[in-house]
């Protein structure tokens, strides 16, 4: 007697799916037992000095009609008329892999090298720009933001950080890399597509001092890789 | 007749005990498969400072902060890729956590735009 090429199929395909659900629990099994935490970064840096995924430039209310794209430093000021204020944008798309429009952004920290610190310990506001601007037009006159001062309001700053060098103060060292300019909303924002990546304007939180007080960074013309101008994007594609 | 029962036999004692396997391991692996896709075990979720160290203008090390004591002993790999050469290397992160410093195998040219790729293996 011959069993039937039907059942036969039947026995068989019943086996091979019993079988591969067993394989399909190994590979569950072994994927959460590893305890694995992936993160992907991507870092933009303003280098080299003619790179156009970073543009940054300075306004400076004293020249309230030059242009300052190809100065090798930036600066934020307070003063009487001589504020200044730091524009800064980075390329997103450029990063490679591209980040995913769904992707988790875990941290964005703007990275900026400090060469000359106040000797007060001054507030620094980071604002998303909300218009476009370009690192050989920029000035003072016709920033995003306007020409009046303590604008846009301190409250609506997406983050600050303190500079300078008496103690306590956030950044009081010369010379190195500054901290806590974290950008993670913005740049979620900016991933996500709920918002347009126009870059940040930085400015002194109290604009206006009777004396003028100014912080200065490298800026991606200087050329020192060492001291340029970053962002370093921490995300997940997975939760 | 004998040779289809014989068949027959084998194949329900086959897929009884491929469902008896299955139902075994249901509850711990279903549980796993759950959050391999939602909740995948890991030592943190916070995000992870990252620093460049150059010699020239080569990196050469990335020190990776904020890691939480719960990511102690874990392995941390790194890799650098700055889309034309790429270097890793990995360390084990301290019993407290804090920040590591990873040295790459070799020196990666700094661009303007790199991938690093952190993977904590345990603890």
């Amino acid at each position: 007697m011959s069993i039937s090429s039907g059942r036969l199929a039947l026995v068989v395909a019943v086996v091979i799916g019993a079988l591969a659900a067993q394989v399909g629990l190994i590979a569950g099994l072994n994927l959460a037992s590893q305890g694995l935490t992936p993160y992907r970064t991507c870092v933009l840096t303003a280098t080299p000095a003619a790179t156009t995924s970073v543009i940054d430039a300075s306004v400076r209310q004293g020249s309230a009609t030059s242009n300052f794209g190809t100065a090798t430093t930036n600066n934020v000021a307070t003063g009487s008329a001589q504020n200044r204020r730091l524009y800064i944008r980075f390329d997103l798309s450029l990063c490679t892999p591209a980040i995913p429009a769904t992707a988790t952004v875990r941290l964005a920290t703007l990275r900026m090298y400090a060469t000359g610190l106040p000797a007060s310990c001054r507030t620094v506001d980071a604002f998303s720009v909300t218009a476009n601007w370009t690192e050989a037009g920029i000035t003072w006159n016709n920033q995003p933001f306007g020409t009046a001062i303590n604008n846009p309001a301190s409250g609506s700053a997406s983050n600050s950080f303190t500079i300078g060098t008496p103690a306590g103060c956030q950044n009081l060292t010369n010379n190195a890399y500054i901290v806590g300019a974290i950008m993670t909303a913005d740049v979620a924002a900016f991933v996500a597509g709920t918002a347009t990546n126009f870059g940040w304007m930085l400015r002194d939180d109290v604009e206006g001092s009777t004396s003028t007080i100014t912080s200065t960074f490298s800026a991606k013309n200087l050329g020192t890789a060492s001291q340029a101008p970053q962002l370093v994007v921490t995300y997940v594609n997975v939760p | 007749m004998s040779s289809i029962r014989n068949v027959a036999v084998v194949a329900f004692i086959v897929v009884l005990g491929g469902a008896t396997a299955f139902a075994a391991s249901l509850s711990f692996a279903g549980g796993s498969l759950g959050m391999a896709s939602t909740s995948t075990p890991r030592c943190t979720n916070a995000g992870l400072g990252q620093i460049q160290n150059l010699s020239g203008s080569n990196v050469v090390s990335v020190t990776v902060s904020n890691l939480p004591a719960a990511c102690g002993n874990a392995t941390l790999q790194v890799s650098l890729n700055n889309t034309s050469t790429s270097s890793g290397g990995s360390a084990t992160v301290p019993a407290a956590g804090g920040s590591v410093t990873v040295t790459l195998g070799t020196p990666v040219a700094m661009a303007t735009t790199e991938e690093i790729d952190l993977v904590l293996t345990g603890p």
